[in-house]
């Protein structure tokens, strides 16, 4: 397998205080990732740096094969391979149609094409309805479902959730989660997933970390983590008493 | 309470009359304030994004200055451009005093720091969660501040008719670089400063009241642009 990302020894400072300090991490090609942790415990932080959004302040960063220098074409290249929907996806003011569109249109892509993808990524999400409706006009549960769409328009390797089900309702949770994993499992999509719902990140994520002040605690398959924590916090955290 | 409505009187009578010398005065105003107001915006808009965006040495002071001269006395500004065209001063040989283009070039004054802090503060307030998901779609740094400029549309619409109320009506800057001379430089707001001095109170409060309802019509006409440009998302439901 491929390793899309490669941190060592990456930290981040913000002042005085450290946010982030991870001695080794690699994400493979092809898995649900899942980043559990306490507010405060650095996973925004880790998913910023590695999505290229925030620059580390020390350590060796490689994304998608490549060591990281932040040089502008660099970073636009690699960016252009990614995609993120945070728990409250910014919509840009316009239809539904501009925001899903707005990714293909940055890559100069034909407008003949731009419809079609637009269309088809809409429909994936069941939001082909509401093409033409003004996007911040939407309910929460719709805004990240045309999110999602927008980030699927551009096909990217990998999608970045961060609390992507956090301020919505139960059924649309649901019908995000299945989404999440019908994008892995069709189009072969890795996606990194950070997520407050322990229940979320068991049904999804195939490999998960554990953050904790900044570092990663523990990581492994899903399964190991939720059965047989080795730490006593990541324990006490899966009690749900952090 | 008489001269208040001897002046709505006359003001309506001005109005119909279609008096040419205030026909005149009228579009000279017009023309003075809206090139100001161009040239502040074509200057200020890019300026205002620059300083919200770049982040370099002295940043923070450029921008306390600009906010400073938000309030820049009308009169001050006036001064200054006084100064530079009269005869002693480095650009008299251009002969500009006491013509429409000084006024103007006073009136940029005035109106470029409101335009520019205005449109710093606007493009800051998102600038971060704006720039952070084009760039995630994928947009290049050029084009994630293009959106990032027209997704802070509100307020930069909001800075261009503040600009606009201030430098329509200013009197302080106009007066001392037009000199107020008739059928030259003379404009609303001075007109209604020779009037008064002349007596002449209900005319003065009746040009008062063509400037009020010229302010309107200009406003209006923004309002439908920037309404139009973003449907009904600019209202917000109070319950």
């Amino acid at each position: 397998m491929t390793a899309l990302f490669r941190l060592f020894n990456v930290t981040k400072n913000y002042g005085d205080r450290q946010v982030l300090n991870v001695e080794h991490l690699e994400i493979e090609a092809g898995h649900i990732y899942g980043i559990l942790g306490p507010n405060g415990s650095g996973k925004t932080t880790l998913l910023r740096v590695i999505s290229l959004l925030t620059l580390n302040d020390t350590g060796k960063l490689e994304v998608l094969g490549e060591h990281i220098h932040w040089a502008p074409t660099q970073l636009l290249r690699l960016r252009r391979q990614m995609a993120m929907v945070t728990q409250s996806s910014y919509m840009f003011e316009g239809s539904v149609f501009y925001n899903v569109a707005y990714g293909l249109k940055t890559r100069k892509t034909p407008e003949p094409e731009v419809k079609v993808k637009v269309q088809e990524s809409l429909e994936l999400l069941g939001m082909l309805d509401f093409i033409n409706y003004p996007a911040r006009k939407l309910s929460g549960g719709e805004k990240q479902k045309v999110a999602i769409a927008r980030a699927l328009a551009v096909n990217p390797k990998v999608l970045f959730l961060d609390e992507p089900t956090s301020n919505i309702d139960p059924s649309s949770s649901i019908e995000i989660e299945s989404y999440i994993k019908y994008i892995n499992e069709e189009k072969a999509t890795t996606i990194i997933l950070i997520t407050h719902k322990l229940f979320q990140a068991r049904k999804l994520a195939k490999q998960m970390f554990l953050m904790w002040d900044g570092h990663i605690l523990e990581q492994g398959p899903t399964r190991d983590l939720f059965h047989d924590p080795r730490d006593p916090r990541t324990r006490k955290f899966l009690k749900g008493e952090y | 309470m008489d001269v208040i409505w001897q002046g709505l009187k006359e003001g309506f009578m001005l109005i119909l009359s279609l008096d040419q010398e205030l026909i005149q005065v009228t579009l000279l105003s017009l023309h003075v304030s809206l090139t100001a107001l161009i040239i502040a915006g074509i200057i200020g808009i890019p300026a205002g994004a620059f300083l919200a965006l770049k982040n370099f040495h002295g940043r923070r002071l450029i921008l306390n200055i600009t906010y400073t001269l938000m309030g820049l006395p009308p009169v001050l500004a006036g001064l200054i451009v006084f100064l530079f065209l009269s005869n002693r001063g480095p650009l008299g040989d251009f002969q500009l005093l006491f013509t429409p283009t000084a006024m103007i070039i006073a009136q940029v004054i005035l109106g470029f720091p409101l335009v520019c802090g205005l449109t710093a503060r606007a493009v800051m307030t998102q600038q971060q969660e704006v720039y952070d998901t084009s760039v995630m779609l994928g947009a290049t740094r050029t084009q994630a501040i293009l959106t990032l400029i027209r997704e802070s549309r509100i307020g930069i619409i909001a800075a261009l008719t503040t600009a606009l109320g201030r430098l329509i009506a200013e009197v302080g800057a106009v007066m001392m670089v037009g000199g107020n001379i008739q059928g030259k430089t003379r404009v609303l707001t001075t007109s209604i400063v020779l009037e008064t001095r002349m007596g002449h109170d209900s005319r003065a409060l009746g040009i008062g009241i063509i400037l009020l309802l010229l302010a309107f019509i200009i406003m209006l006409i923004i309002l439908k642009l920037e309404k139009r440009s973003f449907k009904d998302d600019s209202t917000i439901q109070i319950i």
